[in-house]
């Protein structure tokens, strides 16, 4: 059975992720109240990464390390834990911080941000960033349950 | 808030986390001295980049000025691509 905690970890990160899609949208063409609706959706993508990122650490180092962890790397897909979730547990620390960073801009600029067209593009940029990186980190996630589900069907224990 | 300084700080604290993540699978110590913070090296990387970006941003802000630019951001954008790639290579021919 799926930890629920991986279910918690998933679901919060793709809300941040969706949370700072939307601050994209909200920036491409600004008004005042799309503005305002930016800054609410940052600080709640925040809120959810942030949450993902204890949920999913506490999930890391309680469970995966001593459950998961040792079936994956004895069976032939041990490359699932020896690359991806390496990579994936890493590239994730970036995250939190480009979303601290976005936050910051769009309460920094406020109203300004419909002349500052530096500042309204940097908030473009970096919420794709966060978008595009944050989802690649989900495929890492669904390839780890894959090489889990694999060890498990070749009779791991 | 100076957002000059918020971006370098966002962009060394990046190139850091992989500096660390690699130089933790090379040392032994090093791994070690990160486990040391949390219990794991994985928390001992993440309490560092939360410090470290705090620290970097009282820095920068002494140091940079306030005109943020759209070139900042493009270093950061830069480092992160950098800094995922690095990450990514050095598994991939360490696994």
């Amino acid at each position: 059975m799926v930890n629920p905690l991986i279910f918690i970890h998933a679901i919060c990160a793709e809300l941040g992720l969706f949370a700072f899609l939307w601050v994209l949208v909200e920036m491409l063409n600004p008004t005042e109240t799309r503005i305002a609706r930016a800054q609410m959706a940052a600080v709640i993508g925040f809120a959810f990464l942030f949450f993902a990122w204890l949920v999913g650490g506490f999930y890391y180092v309680e469970i995966y390390g001593l459950h998961v962890k040792p079936l994956i790397k004895a069976s032939d897909a041990k490359w699932v834990h020896s690359i991806v979730m390496e990579v994936k547990e890493h590239v994730f620390l970036f995250l939190p911080i480009l979303a601290t960073l976005t936050a910051a801009l769009l309460y920094k600029y406020d109203g300004e941000l419909l002349e500052n067209r530096d500042a309204r593009i940097s908030i473009v940029l970096i919420a794709g960033l966060i978008f595009l990186l944050g989802f690649s980190i989900a495929g890492m996630g669904a390839l780890i349950s894959s090489g889990y589900r694999l060890a498990l069907m070749a009779g791991m224990t | 808030m100076n957002s000059k300084a918020l971006t370098r700080a966002a962009a060394v604290t990046i190139a850091l986390i992989a500096i660390a993540t690699i130089g933790s699978e090379l040392s032994a110590t090093f791994k070690q001295l990160l486990s040391s913070i949390g219990g794991h090296h994985w928390i001992g990387k993440s309490v560092l980049s939360v410090v470290f970006f705090s620290l970097l941003y009282l820095v920068f802000s002494k140091v940079s000025d306030h005109r943020f630019a759209l070139r900042d951001t493009g270093l950061l954008i830069g480092t992160v691509i950098i800094s995922g790639l690095a990450i990514l290579i050095f598994y991939v021919l360490h696994a």
